[in-house]
């Protein structure tokens, strides 16, 4: 049942549209993803929390509005802020004894430090911790207040992998308790590997993103056809070409790290750097094959010489982390596992 | 109601907890005392210097504190979390009321002390201090609003320091400069004649005046306060 529901919401900034009109209904056990700009997600939060007033159009859960009930409203929607201040001189235990006693909190914290995996740290103060033990204190004080909807803005941007399982746990655990998740980001990678659904809000309005991944079937055809392909692909001209600002940059595959779909187009990401390609990933995918690219996502290619490390967060959710300095990650869809598993011989 | 008066002591819990930690603002409470630990080897202290030591505890700690443990909600951006949850405006501000209200009783009870002073008859002048501390909460919850960090806090604190600490000394001045006959108003002056009466031996009759003039700084001060709290928010 929909009980989070955003009405003809829109937001314009002088003369340009930040996002036009659009509706979004989410129901219990949804976890849904909104990828967008950084201006967009504050302007987004912003009129959530009322900091940005709303000129037209309606947020409302549970039946309420921010104007008509403030206190359902905000016992129903719980924050976890990319940027949040916590109280540095407290332990993390009278942080959470506080934030228990103003949401009237009745359980024992042990489960919450468990789930966060900060039982070993209970006694310590806030300010001697680490940026992703601190993001684990935020996402512990969201579990107290137990909202039906948690939105979480940025929730694995520079943290560690630890602290990214523990989110993954985390959003599994709400889903089974009932309640939603929406993930406000900047990020692709963190969209896909972390919701269900996936939504693109731009000037263009929210569309959503494909994330299934293709039918398996015919996955037996694929391998075979990419050696057929290996053997007839010209020597000639092998290179890739993106464009930057009107010039056009010829990069050659080896130096590519992965390419990511992008309105119709790709991105390509060399080096931390990201060059616009107006070839499309199934386009790049052929070309690649040979090079030892594996079209690891519906929306991803992957250069499988980077590739580091292939994480299990769950049953059904992977990533490979590549072996660049950012230790950059991408998601694997789970056909695709089963995939790669028989691409590198490990059936 | 019960839950109001929870989520009240929760905060009032936290902030004493969280003050206890912090020697920035916490370092007040000693200077206090050590004003009246030194000012107490003093032979033949007077009236006036007994309620220097307590005027200087109003502003340093009352004041103070109220005003820099608001403004660092707003600076560490705490304030945030705690306007979304079930927390009103109200049960935040009375809970660090609270935790000002508390320091400064105790903070006086050491200072008397420690310069020896008890009063003739306790009941008035306890009324005269409870009273006070209202006033200096309310101007020290009116700073804290205006200003966005503790640094900030600190020094908008220091005009009422001088004006409401010191200002008994420009008494001495008036004859020379008739402006400063609104000082006798202020409610530190009036605190010092009323504790002149209490010691003659005088009764309610006669000091209800300074009373009165004391409730009137309160009032106003925190008609004041609710105004700048309302504008801020209309223009949030």
């Amino acid at each position: 049942m929909t009980f989070f529901k955003v009405e003809n919401l829109e937001k314009h900034d002088k003369d340009s549209i930040l996002f036009p009109t659009f509706n979004l209904e989410m129901a219990e056990k949804e976890i849904v993803a909104i990828y967008s700009t950084l201006n967009v997600r504050h302007t987004i939060l912003g009129m959530i929390t009322g900091e940005i007033p709303i000129s037209s159009g309606n947020i409302m859960i549970s039946g309420s509005s921010l104007r008509k009930d403030r206190m359902t409203y905000f016992r129903e929607i719980g924050i976890c802020f990319f940027e949040e201040g916590l109280y540095e001189r407290l332990t993390i235990k009278d942080y959470l004894r506080f934030f228990g006693d103003l949401y009237n909190f009745k359980q024992t914290f042990d489960q919450i430090f468990q789930l966060v995996q900060l039982h070993t740290k209970k006694n310590v103060k806030i300010k001697h911790l680490s940026g992703s033990e601190k993001r684990r204190v935020q996402f512990a004080r969201l579990l107290i207040q137990n909202p039906k909807l948690y939105i979480l803005e940025e929730a694995d941007l520079h943290v560690d992998m630890e602290t990214k399982r523990v989110l993954i746990n985390m959003i599994h655990h709400i889903k089974e308790g009932g309640k939603s998740v929406l993930i406000l980001t900047g990020s692709m990678e963190s969209a896909i590997t972390l919701a269900d659904q996936v939504f693109r809000l731009d000037e263009d309005g929210l569309r959503k993103i494909e994330t299934e991944t293709e039918e398996v079937t015919g996955k037996a055809e694929e391998v075979a056809q990419i050696e057929k392909e290996s053997e007839i692909i010209p020597i000639g001209f092998n290179k890739i070409p993106t464009k930057v600002n009107d010039k056009i940059v010829l990069f050659d595959p080896p130096e590519i790290d992965y390419i990511e779909s992008y309105d119709g187009g790709s991105k390509i990401y060399i080096r931390g750097d990201i060059f616009p390609s107006t070839l499309t990933l199934n386009h790049l995918e052929e070309k690649l094959r040979a090079y030892g690219f594996f079209r690891c996502h519906r929306s991803y290619i992957v250069n499988l010489q980077k590739v580091r490390e292939v994480i299990t967060w769950t049953r059904n959710s992977y990533s490979l982390v590549l072996d660049d300095k950012k230790k950059t990650s991408i998601p694997l869809s789970k056909s695709k596992m089963v995939l790669l598993k028989e691409l590198l011989g490990l059936k | 109601m019960t839950f109001r008066v929870k989520r009240m002591y929760a905060i009032f819990q936290k902030d004493l907890k969280d003050l206890s930690k912090n020697m920035y603002i916490g370092s007040t409470v000693f200077m206090a005392v050590l004003l009246a630990a030194l000012y107490g080897r003093m032979d033949g202290i007077t009236l006036e210097l007994h309620f220097m030591v307590i005027n200087m505890t109003f502003a340093i700690v009352t004041g103070f504190i109220q005003c820099a443990i608001i403004a660092e909600e707003k600076e560490k951006n705490t304030l945030r979390g705690l306007m979304l949850s079930p927390a009103t405006i109200s049960e935040i501000m009375a809970g660090k009321s609270l935790v000002s209200f508390i320091t400064t009783i105790v903070t006086l009870i050491i200072c008397m002390w420690l310069t020896g002073y008890t009063p003739a008859s306790i009941l008035p002048i306890a009324i005269a201090i409870i009273l006070s501390i209202f006033f200096y909460i309310a101007m020290g919850t009116l700073l804290g609003l205006l200003s966005k960090s503790v640094m900030e806090a600190s020094v908008i604190v220091l005009p009422v320091l001088f004006i409401f600490g010191f200002g008994s000394f420009l008494v001495g001045f008036i004859d020379e400069y008739p402006v400063l006959k609104v000082i006798e108003y202020f409610p530190n002056v009036q605190i010092i004649d009323l504790a002149y009466k209490v010691e003659e031996g005088l009764g309610f009759g006669d000091i209800w005046s300074h009373l009165g003039v004391i409730m009137a700084w309160v009032v106003v001060t925190a008609l004041i306060t609710i105004v700048v709290f309302k504008k801020r928010e209309m223009d949030e």
